[in-house]
């Protein structure tokens, strides 16, 4: 008997998410990577204009639902996939729905910072660009890098590379790029990760703003910062969805063993 | 278990011995490897400084000329004029032959006198003529060489070959390498023959190989990276294209004859000769632009992903942008290939003799290591000068085309 047999297969749900107020809905979810499966039904709601937290351990599955969610995992070879996610009321895997536009309405950033080899302007810039954006660019990127709380830093500087930026700044400059596109969900995946803690913390009052705008969906290792910016956390544990509910519950009274054994830094 | 050792006993390796005999010992020992390592290069090179001055002194040579014209030379201030030196110093010979002041001018318009002169006149620039240097000569075809001796040789015997020139024949240090070298047509005398059509032919190979290998080979390197994934087929490309890339290039030249000369019946012509060299370079692109495409960090595609873009969007904004270095480095490679082929053009037929330039994708042609090549082979003394010549145009030529993939690579690198 393997430790994925040993868990309930039923995620204990505290003050479930009124169905008006979800912006995405994750229904039995599987997923498997050729032989391996990483996902094991996963059911969840994320409200909307909320952020709402992954937590669990390595190798438990939260970036690849993560994933799941912009289809990113359909880059990978041999993937497979059982079960919805619906955003707005569209089935993101049905028949008719190309993942490009998926991608293009929720964006994403990741855990280590990746501008593009470019200058500030054009990294914001790109993803306009690749859908033809005819309207007003330069208001654009200053929307974009504002929303990103960059652009007191750079605005004097918009030719220069956005590599010359530090760390910090360059995750920056990917949420802005992130937003110039427009999206309404925003996908994290550990975004501090690679940072200091000042930094940490510029990204992290940051996400506290964005989601006056944004739905936010945030990856983390960190259960101090899942604490600060989350208003719901979920927590996974080899490929299953084991609690979920809002964060102040799920960090002073889960109703799991395992969450909290797991919140309180006895394993993970 | 084990005996207990007393700690006196233990054996420390002697890690402080800074000045110690240890320590020289160990400094000795790298600077053998290192001065092992560095023989070779510095020997390379040296060879390499060897036969660049060996071809380059090659290319001067003193000679005894018997000429046909009025054997005068003119000063170099004489005969100058922006493009216009050939009908300054054509006057002034013509009025030295005894050519009437009033009929030099009509001779110079009138169309076909002035072919009949270009054919049978040359007017060389000479580093020295009869112990004056820098003058302009006019040498015919009908010149009969008396002596013609290497540059260090003549260098030291040049009174004693004064001395003994009979009245009306010249002594000379010839420079065969000159401007009107690379300018002129082809011919079966020494002293008139010209590599432009050699030169035209291996400019247009290039321009060629570059149009059609650079799309082949990226294109395939870009597929191979990006659109297939790992079946068969793919494998079959891969193993079958470094296979290709260790062919020797005889092989394609018997290729080429048999499908584009023969089967598609293009004859050896130009386009016949890119298509094969084509295919022999396309391998060489193909290595290279993949290994630039494998380079890009994959953090960078799925950042275009997450942002919407297609497979063709991250491609052609993302992969392409950030391997254009790469990619260059492998041009090069193709370029320095493509212009020092010589026996797949020979295979094919590409003629050793072509009077003038191709004028055309469907003419015959010849390119600069095939001349090299056929007049080296010439008995005639003077064509081993004209070859040299030509070898320092090809080095020329290759120096040129580094150059500026040199700066091409700087330029996209730094953005």
């Amino acid at each position: 008997m393997t430790d994925a047999d040993k868990i309930a297969d039923e995620t204990v749900r505290s003050s479930p998410v009124p169905a008006e107020e979800a912006a995405v809905v994750i229904e039995d979810l599987s997923l498997w990577y050729g032989d391996f499966r990483a996902l094991y039904d996963v059911s969840l709601t994320v409200p909307r204009n909320q952020v709402t937290a992954l937590i669990g351990a390595s190798g438990c599955g939260k970036s690849t639902l993560l994933r799941s969610i912009n289809r990113m995992n359909d880059l990978v070879e041999g993937v497979r996939v059982s079960g919805a996610v619906r955003y707005d009321g569209v089935e993101l895997y049905g028949p008719d729905v190309d993942p490009v536009e998926v991608r293009r309405r929720i964006g994403m950033v990741f855990q280590k910072p990746n501008p593009f080899p470019k200058s500030i302007y054009e990294n914001v810039a790109f993803g306009p660009k690749l859908t033809g954006f005819r309207g007003d660019m330069d208001a654009l990127v200053e929307r974009a890098l504002r929303g990103a709380a960059l652009w007191d830093e750079v605005s004097g500087k918009l030719r220069e590379s956005g590599l010359g930026l530090s760390g910090g700044q360059q995750q920056r400059l990917c949420i802005a790029r992130a937003l110039a596109s427009d999206p309404s969900v925003i996908l994290m995946d550990e975004p501090t990760s690679a940072l200091d803690p000042i930094a940490t913390d510029r990204i992290e009052r940051l996400i506290t703003d964005l989601k006056r705008d944004y739905t936010v969906l945030i990856v983390t290792h960190n259960m101090q910062q899942a604490g600060r910016v989350s208003d719901r956390t979920a927590f996974m544990h080899l490929g299953r969805l084991i609690e979920e509910g809002p964060t102040d519950l799920i960090f002073t009274n889960p109703r799991q063993e395992l969450t909290e054994r797991y919140v309180s830094g006895r394993f993970g | 278990m084990s005996a207990v050792r007393s700690p006196e006993r233990i054996d420390l390796p002697d890690m402080l011995d800074v000045g110690g005999r240890q320590a020289r010992r160990r400094r000795r020992t790298v600077r053998t490897v290192e001065a092992a390592v560095a023989m070779p290069v510095l020997l390379a090179l040296l060879l390499l400084g060897a036969l660049l001055f060996d071809v380059i002194t090659d290319t001067l040579s003193w000679q005894v000329l018997a000429p046909a014209g009025s054997g005068r030379s003119f000063a170099f201030a004489e005969g100058f004029a922006p493009f216009g030196s050939w009908d300054r110093v054509m006057r002034l010979e013509l009025a030295a032959r005894g050519v009437p002041a009033e009929d030099i001018e009509p001779l110079l318009a009138a169309p076909e006198e002035r072919r009949v002169l270009e054919a049978r006149n040359r007017v060389e620039f000479m580093p020295w003529v009869d112990g004056r240097p820098f003058r302009w000569l006019v040498t015919t075809v009908s010149d009969e060489l008396v002596a013609d001796r290497p540059l260090w040789s003549g260098l030291a015997s040049r009174r004693e070959l004064l001395a003994a020139a009979e009245p009306g024949q010249v002594v000379v240090l010839n420079a065969w390498l000159d401007p009107a070298f690379v300018l002129r047509n082809a011919s079966r005398s020494p002293l008139v023959a010209g590599l432009l059509p050699a030169f035209v032919g291996s400019l247009l190979l290039v321009g060629l190989v570059i149009l059609l290998a650079v799309p082949i080979g990226v294109g395939t390197a870009v597929y191979l990276e990006e659109y297939a994934s790992d079946t068969r087929l793919a494998r079959l490309i891969e193993l079958n294209l470094s296979n290709l890339a260790g062919v020797p290039s005889v092989v394609y030249g018997i290729l080429g004859l048999t499908v584009f000369v023969r089967l598609m019946r293009l004859g050896p012509v130009v386009l016949a000769g890119a298509l094969t060299l084509t295919l022999l370079v396309v391998p060489v692109v193909v290595v290279a632009a993949r290994e630039a495409i494998r380079s890009v960090p994959p953090s960078l595609r799925q950042a275009a992903y997450g942002l919407g873009a297609t497979r063709s969007q991250v491609v052609l904004r993302v992969v392409l942008p950030n391997a254009v270095a790469g990619i260059t480095t492998g041009v090069v490679l193709a370029i320095a290939r493509t212009i020092g082929e010589t026996a797949p053009l020979l295979v094919l037929g590409a003629a050793a003799f072509v009077p003038r330039p191709p004028d055309g994708l469907l003419s015959t042609f010849t390119a600069i290591p095939i001349q090299i090549y056929s007049w080296v082979s010439e008995n005639d003394v003077e064509f081993t000068h004209a070859a040299s010549a030509a070898i320092v145009v090809l080095l020329a030529v290759l120096a040129v085309l580094y150059g500026i993939a040199y700066y091409l690579r700087r330029r996209f690198a730094s953005r």
